[in-house]
């Protein structure tokens, strides 16, 4: 197919997964506001903007805990910094601005429901404001934006042939998918100090972000231990919001699109190694000094940093080696 | 494209009222409501009564029905007033409907109002959800626009369209003829048939044409002739021999209103145009160079910029071939290649919708960053085709088509069958005297310009405007051509509620290859303002879906 088709299906499937991962995040924040205590909902504001790698608010969080109205006040500038600030380009609206975007140059490498999916949810967001959404309930936004990221993967898992535009489209889901997961476990070890009084309510919402709580209770039990849920978010084969399960599609995918090129071969080298590593040297959580557990972590994202040059210069952005020309 | 980013974020004090949760609509029910000039209806505003049609007899169109009470009962076409001097499309002098057309004006004027008023709204917002859209350049709260449309189809009867594939045939053939023969001997310049400097001084002609000659010796194989109507007959208006567009409109048109229309569609029996897409490249494939017996053919657009992008995504996927920018290619030992996610791949065929210049800097405008160095070279090694060919433009000129006639019974020996617009040239001194004399009947055009720059439309001037022309015809005559005003044919169209008369246009689709091919249908464009003879997209026009019945 041709590079650029193949990198603007890329692009769909990192800005559709980024979008949603916002999504995740503040129908969690949203549903917080609700009940929690205001020092809790401090901290989760934290983890959030860690995890994005985004400064909050004039340089930094400081709640009244005492005031809930002005709690309530630095949520609605907060939701519309994630979900809609123009000046954000990782803000939901402007994610699936761009997945749209990216779609509509490559449309006719896409089925017609695939984009008629974008489209339609990015014209119904397109000229709404935070007022707009705060007024309602604010969760119906975001739960609409997942809706469409939803509705997009199931309708392609459901109907797209399954050639290169299927490939590099789950290639960007998932390089998206490991590289934001790692940043936000490394994001909740670095804002939620995990001694031994640590709340379960802070793990849980985790385990929620990442759709994982569900399994977790059957797997292991009702009460909640980190180490048992970064391991399990990290290292399950069977999860698809861990880690190890997204570098295993990447894996997939690449294995797939490879066709023995060195360079492409690179990056399905790099994808193993981390996986790899995962398998058989992930540290258990040490509660008192998470150094180990944080540089893996930081490993991981970095090779997904570096998996993304790679697979840019495999597909995308190759050299030619003679002179164009004559 | 990093996650890392200074945003502008600051507290901001929001007013207690924003914190509250009251019922907002939900994101589901904010409705799109596309752009439609001032006149025309969009929103179920004047409703009918659903008993419509009872008090009129045949004369649907007679002016004698229109009036103010009509409205409140009437039917569609209660207030259609149509002028005697345009030739109407759906009526005839006396206001009784033609023949082919009965049967879609007796259902229409039975259908409620309301009901072809939401048809039409449907249509609309279905090509906003399927972003079948176009830009105007310079307008940037506008970027994606969808072209309106008119849910009332134009009939076209079986002998009409008999009749416009004949001419449409005849005419692309002579001026294939003509082109090779330009860029080959000049027999027709030699025997002064079209004079030479008018060929040769073209901005269009290309001289690294010279002595090309593609298979079959088919220069344009897409070609989108536009042809009006008056109560003379039809007659072409240009021919667009370079990159016409509009056939995705033709498709898309279709598509909406076959499904609003459903049970009048399928009973009329409208003769399909879905096939274009398979058409179309089995032309491309025909005109491969030898020996390559599976073509790779793509087409190369000049990107999501391009006004009419959406067109060449949708061509690209009816195809089922790759949509090319210029950097995607690149030519090496002569032949065009593709980057593709394996490596380079040899590309046969390249249907363009960029134009002449921006193909090759190395051959054309040095400044371009839309084409592929080296293009035009490999296509002069007949390792590439390039449809249209590159300078296709001269024959479409303003002032050679006033010689296509000539052209068509010097390569043919045929009468043309379809007639071109009387046009004077200037450069011919009768013509200049003619137009110096009827200026204030005529229309002048500048041969170098288009879109309506240099024009003198006489009727509407002032004799000081007509005297200030006149001096700059008589300095430059050969720049110049008049033609009379033309009183464009008239088509029903939904407005305020009812049908009202708008000018209208066609433009149907040629494909030559080894063969013509033409499907039967065109891009019927409206001028939806009233009164306007304006069909253009960017200036408020709109498109129909016209219907060719079966014989």
């Amino acid at each position: 197919m041709l590079a650029r088709s193949a990198r603007g299906l890329y692009w769909v499937g990192r800005y559709l997964e980024r979008a949603q991962h916002g999504c995740r995040l503040l129908a969690e924040q949203l549903d917080a506001l609700e009940d929690r205590p205001v020092g809790e909902i401090e901290l989760n504001w934290r983890r959030v903007y860690t995890a994005l790698g985004r400064a909050p608010l004039g340089g930094d969080l400081a709640f009244d805990l005492a005031d809930d109205a002005f709690m309530l006040a630095d949520a609605y500038t907060l939701v519309g910094d994630l979900a809609l600030e123009a000046g954000n380009p990782d803000a939901i609206r402007n994610c699936l601005a761009s997945a749209r975007e990216n779609a509509r140059q490559v449309r006719n490498t896409l089925d017609r429901e695939l984009w008629g999916c974008l489209n339609l949810a990015f014209l119904g967001i397109r000229d709404v404001g935070i007022e707009d959404i705060w007024k309602d309930r604010p969760g119906d936004f975001v739960r609409t934006a997942e809706d469409a990221v939803r509705t997009f993967w199931g309708v392609a898992d459901s109907a797209m042939y399954r050639d290169e535009s299927w490939h590099f489209l789950r290639l960007g889901r998932y390089v998206e998918r490991t590289q934001l997961l790692a940043a936000l476990i490394d994001a909740q070890l670095a804002v939620f100090p995990s001694h031994a009084h640590f709340a379960e309510s802070d793990w849980l919402s985790l385990l929620r972000v990442c759709g994982a709580n569900g399994a977790y209770g059957r797997l292991f039990s009702l009460q909640v231990r980190p180490p048992l849920v970064i391991n399990f978010l990290v290292t399950d084969p069977h999860l698809p919001r861990s880690v190890r399960f997204g570098l295993a599609m990447i894996i997939d995918a690449l294995d797939v699109v490879s066709l023995g090129e060195p360079l492409a071969l690179e990056a399905g080298r790099r994808a193993g190694r981390t996986g790899a590593r995962i398998d058989f040297d992930w540290p258990n959580l040490d509660l008192r000094d998470q150094s180990a557990t944080r540089a893996m972590l930081h490993g991981i994202r970095e090779s997904c940093r570096l998996l993304h040059d790679d697979i840019r210069a495999a597909y995308f952005a190759y050299e030619i080696e003679d002179t164009p020309g004559g | 494209m990093s996650l890392r980013c200074e945003g502008r974020i600051g507290r901001i004090a929001s007013p207690r009222e924003a914190l509250g949760r009251g019922n907002l609509r939900s994101l589901r029910d904010i409705t799109i409501v596309a752009r439609r000039p001032a006149g025309v209806a969009c929103s179920a505003g004047l409703l009918f009564s659903p008993n419509a049609g009872t008090a009129e007899g045949m004369s649907g169109g007679d002016q004698t029905t229109a009036g103010p009470s009509a409205s409140a009962s009437g039917s569609l076409f209660s207030r259609y007033v149509r002028d005697p001097a345009f030739y109407d499309e759906m009526f005839d002098r006396d206001g009784v409907p033609h023949e082919h057309c009965r049967a879609l004006w007796s259902a229409l004027r039975e259908m409620p109002g309301e009901e072809i008023l939401q048809m039409q709204e449907r249509a609309e917002r279905s090509f906003l959800h399927e972003g079948i859209t176009f830009s105007v350049y310079g307008e940037e709260s506008a970027q994606e626009r969808i072209i309106p449309i008119d849910i009332i189809p134009r009939l076209v009867s079986a002998a009409e369209w008999e009749f416009l594939e004949r001419g449409l045939t005849q005419r692309l053939a002579a001026l294939n003829r003509f082109l090779g023969d330009i860029y080959g001997d000049g027999r027709i310049l030699a025997d002064g048939v079209v004079p030479v400097d008018l060929v040769r001084g073209c901005p269009q002609y290309r001289i690294e044409m010279r002595a090309v000659e593609p298979p079959f010796g088919t220069f344009v194989s897409i070609c989108g002739t536009d042809i009006v109507r008056t109560h003379e007959g039809f007659m072409v208006l240009e021919d667009n021999l370079r990159v016409p567009s509009g056939v995705s409109y033709m498709l898309a048109n279709r598509q909406a209103v076959k499904t609003s229309l459903r049970g009048l569609y399928r009973h009329h029996r409208v003769r399909s145009i879905g096939h274009y897409g398979a058409l179309l490249r089995q032309t491309l494939a025909e005109l491969a160079p030898s020996g390559v017996s599976d073509p790779t053919i793509v087409l190369m657009t000049p990107g999501v910029y391009n006004s009419a992008f959406y067109e060449h995504m949708f061509l690209a996927q009816e195809m089922g071939v790759e949509l090319v920018q210029g950097s995607d290619l690149l030519v090496h030992n002569g032949f065009v290649h593709m980057r593709t996610t394996a490596g380079l791949r040899r590309v046969d065929v390249i249907y363009r919708r960029i134009d002449d210049d921006f193909i090759d800097p190395l051959t054309f405008r040095p400044d371009s960053f839309l084409g592929t160095p080296g293009l035009f070279h490999a296509y002069q090694l007949g390792n590439v085709t390039i449809a249209n060919a590159p300078g296709t433009g001269v024959a479409d000129d303003k002032s050679v088509y006033a010689y296509v006639p000539e052209i068509i019974r010097y390569y043919l020996a045929e009468e043309p069958l379809l007639a071109n617009v009387e046009t004077h040239l200037c450069r011919d001194p009768e013509g200049l005297e003619y137009t110096l004399d009827n200026l204030d009947r005529l229309v002048v055009k500048m041969v170098g310009e288009s879109g309506g720059y240099g024009m003198l439309v006489g009727p509407h001037a002032t004799p000081d405007e007509r005297a200030d022309y006149a001096e700059q015809i008589r300095r430059d005559p050969a720049n110049f051509i008049a033609q009379p005003t033309l009183d464009l044919s008239c088509s029903p169209c939904l407005s305020d509620g009812g049908a009202a008369p708008r000018h209208v246009d066609l433009r149907p689709f040629v494909l030559h290859g080894r063969e013509t091919r033409i499907v039967p249908g065109a891009f019927c464009r409206v001028a939806l303002r009233p009164g306007s003879l304006v069909v253009n997209s960017s200036q408020g026009g709109g498109g129909k879906d016209l219907w060719i019945l079966p014989a």
